[in-house]
Parts: structure tokens; sequence; C-alpha cells
């Protein structure tokens, strides 16, 4: 019994939602009860929804003290059954990193919504950028995985966000939505289905949460308090939580394990879009809001007869490597458009071996049409 | 005793891997003790702790659910767990260090909030688990491996201090103490809302050797004189009062 | 109306542009349409050049930030200054007052005056009330939302205290809209 489908707590409908606002109710629907976060900017809309709409539902809404109180107490809850989650922005971002190591190598489901502004450091915050990628990939120390979606507009934070806690809830592992200001802050119509597909976590009585005997597969996960008499740790354990701080055996397996569970499944968590890619002799490879007006451009320029297509990045963790090297073996030349110094371009050069231009913008708004139509236009 | 005890141990669990003489491992069981006595159902129990040797002091040992978590975040990944299942009986227990120093903000706001946590901080006035670096608990003067002068700065008083933040229940024992100190765990267990209790327990390994106080026996010698009630307290000097330690419950 | 249209509202912060804009977008969704909007946001939403961009499609909108504005409505002489220039040359439109916004010589936009601020203090009362009496100016003249869109959404949005002030602001607009346009 892995998924099941579930009503949606919302009529049927078209609704007028910021970016924030639907990641809430995206998180709702996807059965999130327990929120705990810490105020920033550009992310505070989507927590001040959830202080509404899970007292409606019945769930817990906390404001702790700070990030890192934050994350430990989505994860607490995590281990007491509930489908957690908090929403942050650079700043806190940083601070939750541990946290989310520790949910990695516990195996903890929870969500992150970072709603990435113009960093380093306190930055520009009201402004948006996207330069958190590599953090959410590597933020925390010792090698582990995580899933990491990049919505490109409202609807998506509802429809990425609920996806990030099915994620979660399959794997164990810590997802995160890497939105930006302009997507958390963009109002548009988003559509509610009535029936939305829902994982839980999967429960199984007396067996061992932490490992699966000679496969690489999740575990199953009991909550506290159903007699489980459960032994959680962040430090390196066996099958039952016994902790094993000297066994090199066990540290491999486990840190093996957390690793290939995501890797060996990475074509059902990755989503890519291609438009245009057949005939392409040039691709924009663009994720986040920067797809938006990467789309745009490719769009107008196919009608001007180019040849130009693009690969949208639904999923940034693991990295679509497959389809970049597709697009890759396809065109001559790949640009990467991205509010940061070339994170995900350089990790399409990975993949390629056709030129790859990184087209990077740090200066706190979004990259408009005519930048790109430019540097294409170039090419 | 011991064999009474067992039933409340996690199959599996060998030994404990504290230094002899180490005061957790006489709190691991007089904890038992108050939860013994309260025939209370360990199927409910969640115990989290943080990192350091006294975080080691219900996880794994205890056999109930046992979250040992981050450094100094127990009370958040408690207080987490709490408000989603609030029929889980939640008792934090860790160590001076993780709980005030690099978790002295989550501590006053746990307080702050009363949520019903059970919070034990065993007290060993030293960071032990890293090698006995100064805390924020250490007595000034006291030698450490960060501070070979003498500590210049104050302790906290964790009992004054969590009982201005507003915790509801707040006592200090010393391992020494063990009848007062079962009465007050059982106290605490039966309270609802944010309640304290800080322990002494030696630390011969990493206090008692830098300190002059080099065996075991001589660190619980040196508790026993100093831990006096506060009735006994009065008429002494202030010279006399500032080498003891007033220990009882100031506020339940 | 067919494909896209986008409209910028502006002002100052305080003058209720992103309400405004809210409203709109959200009467745009009732009717059927695909919107995206955006507003300042921060410290902009609460300088001279606040402003609330709606974008219509039949379509879902592909790019969702406003590249040239079909229509401008410029409540502030600042705000006109900064994005005059802006519109859409020979079919676009400009909502102003000549009481507080003294138009640029030699634009080829098409621009319209409205009483607001008179209507506002006169009729209503209020000067708070002027964003929407341009609604309802602009939604005459255009038909851009439909009455009803427009009337659920306001009760949607706004709380009770000032619902009927802004319903009888958003008729006051409308016979402004009727009046320019016969
Ligand atoms: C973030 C972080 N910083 C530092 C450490 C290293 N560390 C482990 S235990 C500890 C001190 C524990 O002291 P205390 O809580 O007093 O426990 P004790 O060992 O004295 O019982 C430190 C600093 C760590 N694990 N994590
Ligand atoms: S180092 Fe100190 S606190 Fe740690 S086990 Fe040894 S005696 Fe106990
Ligand atoms: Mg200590």
């Amino acid at each position: 019994m892995p998924s099941r489908w579930a009503k949606s707590p919302f009529p049927k409908g078209r609704y007028y939602f910021s970016g924030n606002e639907a990641a809430a109710e995206g998180a709702i629907a996807a059965g999130c009860r327990f929120y705990s976060g810490y105020p920033i900017t550009p992310s505070s809309e989507l927590m001040e929804r959830m202080a509404v709409r899970l007292r409606k539902v019945g769930g817990i809404f906390i404001q702790m003290e700070d990030e890192i109180a934050s994350i430990c107490a989505v994860l607490g809850a995590s281990w007491a059954g509930a489908k957690a989650m908090t929403a942050t922005s650079g700043p806190g971002f940083s601070l939750m990193q541990e946290g989310i190591g520790y949910a990695a190598f516990t195996e903890t489901p929870c969500v992150i919504v970072d709603v990435q502004r113009a960093g380093p450091c306190t930055g520009q915050a009201t402004k948006v950028g996207s330069g958190d990628i590599l953090q959410a990939r590597y933020g925390s120390h010792g090698d582990y995985q995580v899933i990491a979606l990049s919505p490109w507009s409202s609807q998506e934070m509802y429809d990425l966000t609920l996806r990030a806690f099915n994620l979660s809830e399959q794997y164990r592992v810590p997802v995160m939505v890497m939105a930006d200001e302009a997507v958390g802050h963009l109002r548009e119509t988003i559509e509610v289905a009535p029936r939305i597909e829902v994982w839980d976590r999967k429960k199984e009585k007396g067996a061992a949460p932490f490992d699966i005997e000679g496969q690489d597969s999740v575990p199953p996960m009991p909550s506290f308090g159903e007699g489980e008499r459960l032994s959680v740790t962040g430090s390196t354990h066996d099958g039952y939580g016994f902790r094993k701080t000297d066994d090199p055996e066990i540290q491999a397996r486990l840190v093996g394990r957390i690793n290939r569970k995501i890797l060996d499944h990475k074509r059902s968590i990755i989503e890519t879009e291609s438009h245009f890619m057949e005939e392409a002799e040039i691709a924009v490879i663009a994720y986040g809001f920067t797809a938006r007006t990467g789309l745009f451009v490719v769009n107008r320029l196919r009608k001007e007869g180019k040849n130009v297509g693009m690969l949208r990045l639904k999923t940034l963790w693991p990295f679509p490597d497959e389809a970049v090297a597709e697009a890759g073996r396809k065109v001559k030349k790949i640009m990467v458009p991205e509010m940061n110094l070339g994170q995900v371009a350089g990790e399409v050069k990975k993949y390629v071996p056709c030129d790859v231009i990184s087209l990077s913008q740090t200066n706190g708004e979004v990259i408009g049409p005519e930048k790109i139509l430019e540097t294409l236009k170039k090419i | 005793m011991a064999r009474a005890l067992a039933k409340y141990i996690r199959p599996g669990v060998k030994d404990t891997p504290f230094c002899p003489g180490c005061g957790h491992g006489i709190l691991m069981g007089l904890i038992l003790r108050a939860i013994d006595d309260l025939k209370m159902d360990m199927k409910r129990m969640l115990f989290v702790s943080g990192i350091g040797c006294a975080a080691w002091i219900p996880s794994p040992h205890y056999n109930g659910d046992t979250l040992h978590t981050l450094h100094g975040r127990a009370l958040a990944f408690a207080t987490g767990a709490k408000l989603f299942n609030p029929d889980l009986c939640v008792m934090v227990v860790s160590g001076d260090g993780d709980l005030s120093s690099i978790g002295g903000n989550h501590l006053i706001h746990a307080a702050r909030r009363n949520i019903d946590l059970k919070v034990i901080c065993a007290n060993n006035m030293i960071y032990g688990m890293t090698g006995g670096q100064v805390a924020s608990t250490t007595p000034r003067g006291s030698k450490t491996s960060t501070t070979g002068e003498g500590n210049p700065y104050h302790p906290f008083d964790l009992c004054k201090l969590v009982e201005g933040a507003g915790a509801t229940y707040v006592a200090r024992f010393s391992v020494t103490q063990p009848v007062s100190l079962i009465q007050s765990i059982k106290k605490m267990l039966l309270h609802k809302g944010f309640s304290f209790i800080e322990v002494l327990s030696p630390c011969p390994t990493q206090f008692g050797r830098r300190n002059r106080l080099d065996r075991p026996d001589e660190m619980v010698k040196d508790l026993i004189r100093r831990c006096i009630l506060e009735e006994e307290a009065e008429g002494l000097t202030e010279e006399q009062r500032a080498e003891k330690i007033i220990t009882g419950e100031f506020l339940s | 109306m067919i494909g896209i249209m986008q409209v910028r509202l502006s002002g100052f912060g305080g003058q209720g542009v992103v309400l405004a804009g809210l409203l709109l977008g959200q009467a745009g969704v009732f009717d059927g349409k695909y919107i995206s909007g955006s507003n300042s946001y921060g410290a902009q939403a609460r300088g001279s050049g606040c402003k609330s961009e709606v974008v219509f499609s039949d379509s879902p909108v592909d790019f969702p930030h406003l590249t040239t504005a079909d229509i401008l409505i410029a409540m502030s002489q600042g705000a006109y200054d900064i994005y005059c220039t802006d519109v859409r040359e020979e079919s676009g439109l400009i909502l102003y007052d000549q009481a507080v916004v003294t138009p640029r010589e030699g634009l080829t936009v098409k621009h319209i005056d409205l009483p607001v601020t008179e209507v506002s203090v006169r009729r209503l009362k209020s000067k708070q009330a002027a964003n929407i009496v341009y609604l309802g100016a602009l939604i005459e003249s255009t038909r851009i939302v439909t009455t009803g869109s427009i009337r659920k959404a306001i009760t949607m949005h706004v709380g009770e205290r000032f619902r009927s002030l802004n319903l009888k602001a958003l008729r006051a607009g409308m016979d402004l809209g009727r009046k320019v346009h016969g």
C-alpha cells in the first residue's frame, strides 16, 4: 500500500495564490500537520498561512526561537508521526544545515522550502537570487543525498511542495523546495485537482527501522509511542539504532545505503521538461523563475525560425544527469542562465561534451528576456 | 535492586559507557528508580538527549523510545515531539554544556513556553566528552583544559536561570543525595509543565584530576560535604556559603 | 479581449496600489482568465514607485512579469514620471487625475483624465478609496473584468469594516468611466 488517493482539502477549482501561499496549501493537501519556523523575508507569508491553516485542520504550528530550533522541532515531530515542514531563506537555511544532515543520516522525512533571496550573508533581503543550489546539496558535512525541486510558478509551488512530502515519505529523506523570491511572491491562477495522490511512510511492526538486510532500499519507519521502543541517533548506527561508532563496516554500509537509496531511484525522482529540443542546435537549460524567462525567449526565437530548444530542470538534486547528457549530445551549445555565478552550469559541464555558456546575474533582479535574447543571439 | 530495574533496560545493552566513578552512571539508575516507583509505562516514554557523556544516560540504554539528537538541540526536538503527540511523557536528559551553553537559547525558550517537558541536566561543571574544557557551569577559579590558570568567569546558576525564564518546577540535587533526588524526579514526572532538575554529577576523569580531587571517591566526598539544603545554609557567613552548593526544591 | 493584456497600477506607498492589483487579478481569475500578478515588495512598496502589475491571458501565462504595459494607472506624479514611457504606443492607455498628475507632452498614448480625487472626497468622503475608484473607471471603460467578478473579489479580500466603502467607490468609479466614455 504505497500511495493512496485522497480528497483535496480544497474544492476543485481555480484560485489566485501567491507562490508562498500555494506552497502552504500544497503542504496541507499532502497531509502536513506540523510546522515550526522562524520569520525571514521573503518566506514569511508561507509561515503566516500555515499558522492559520494548521489551526483549522487540527495540526500544530509553532514559531521557534531560531531556525536551528525550527528544523529540530520538525524532526522531533516527524518521529512522533507527523508530516512536518519548515520554510526559510538563505541565512536561516545556513543555520538549518546541521539538522538537515541529521535528517539525512537518521532517514527522517521532512520538507524545507527555501525561498531564496540575494546573498551572500544578509545580502538584499527583499531581492531575488538562487545562490543556495549547491548549499542544498552539500550544506551539511559528510556524504549524503537530498532531493531538491525547483518550482517556476505558483502552480508548481503547490504541486512540488505536495510532491516534496510524497518523496520525503517514500524515501525517508529531507526534500527541499528551492523556490526563489520571484516565485514566492508571484500571484497566479492555480488549479486544484479534486483528488490527489498521497504517500505515507511505510510501517512494519518489529522490523528494523534503519536497515533492510542485504538491500539498499528504504526501511519502514515506526513512530514514537507505538510501543516499538525506538532508538534514534545521529551517530552511526545499526539496523535497530544501536550506536556503532567504531565499526568500519557498519559506517561504510550506512553511508553507502543512504546515498544509494536515492541514486538507485533517481529515474523515478527526477523530472525534467523538454521544449523544442528536436532539431535544436542551441539549448537553454534553466530552472526556477529563470526558466519562465528562458522559455519565453525560446518561444520567440522559434517563431523567427531559430533552432533553439530548452530543457527545464524541475528536479535539481539528484541532478538530472541523463537528461542533460542527452541534451548535450543533440546540440552544439548549451546556455545556462541563473541567478548565481554558475552553480548549475558547473554541474551541466560534468555531463556534456559541448560548450556550456553560463549566463550569470547576481544583482538581485530576475533575468529579463532581453538579457537571454542578447546572449543567445551572440552565440 | 539491579534485577528489579532490568526491565527498564533495552535488551542488547550490556554495560554502561561511563568511566569508573562517573556520576552519570549513578544518575542513570536513580531516574529508573523513580520511574519504577511510579510504575510509568515505558512504551509511552520518550527520552531525548543531546550530545555528550550525559546524553548517553538514556540513549540507547532505556527501554522506551530514545532520541539521541544534536549537540544542544535536545529541547527543540523534544518540543516538536511533545507538541505533536501530547500523550508521550517526554523526558530530556543531557549535560550542562549541551543544555546550557550551546543549547542555552533553547533552554530559556522551552522554560518560557512551559510545555510539559521533564528536563534533567547532569551537571559535571565541565565538557566531559571532549576532554575537559571549560563550561558555562564551571566554577570560577576551576582548572580545565582551556583554563589552565583557573576559570576567570562566573558560572550560570541554572536553577535561577530557568526559574526566571518561566519553568514551573525547579530543583537541584546531587547524585550523593539519592533519596531526595528520586523524590524530586517523581514529583517532576507528576508535574505538568516545564520542569527542571539540575543534578550535580562528578566527572573524576576530566574535572577531578585537574582540581586536586584525583580519586573518584574524593569527588563524591567533596560533593557530600558541599551540598547542603537551604535551611542548613542559614546562619553561614558569606565565605562559608560561597563554597557550598545549595540544593533542594526551589519551585514546585 | 484577446491574447495578453498587461496592466500596471502605480502610485506611492499607502495609496492601496497593491490591494487594487490583487482585486483586479482575483476578478480575472473569477472570469476564467490566467493571471500572473506581482507587486513592489518591502521598502519599495513604501516608496514613490509603488506598483502592482497584472498580466491577463486566455491561456497559461508564459513570462509572468509585465514587459510593456497596455494600461497604466498613475496615481501620483512620481509614478507617472517613472512609468509613462513604458506604455504600448498607439493602443496603450493611461488613466490619471489632472488634480495630481501633469501629463507629459508628446506621448502617443491615449490619456484619460479622471477626477478621482474630487469624487473620492465629495462622494465618498475618503481619499483612501481612490484606488477602487480607479478600478471602477478602468473596468467600465475597458471591460477587462466583469462587474460581478470584481464585486466578488472585493467581498473576498476586503475586511467587513471597509467593504461597503469599497463597493461604493467601485460604483463611483464606474460612473466616472461611463461619463468619460459617453
Ligand atoms: C555542534 C557541535 N559542536 C561541538 C561538538 C563537540 N562536543 C561533543 S560533546 C561536547 C560537550 C558535552 O558537554 P556536556 O553536555 O556537559 O556533557 P558531558 O560530556 O560533560 O556529560 C562537545 C563540545 C559537537 N558534537 N557538536
Ligand atoms: S569523562 Fe567524565 S562525564 Fe564522561 S564518562 Fe568519564 S567521568 Fe563521566
Ligand atoms: Mg558536562
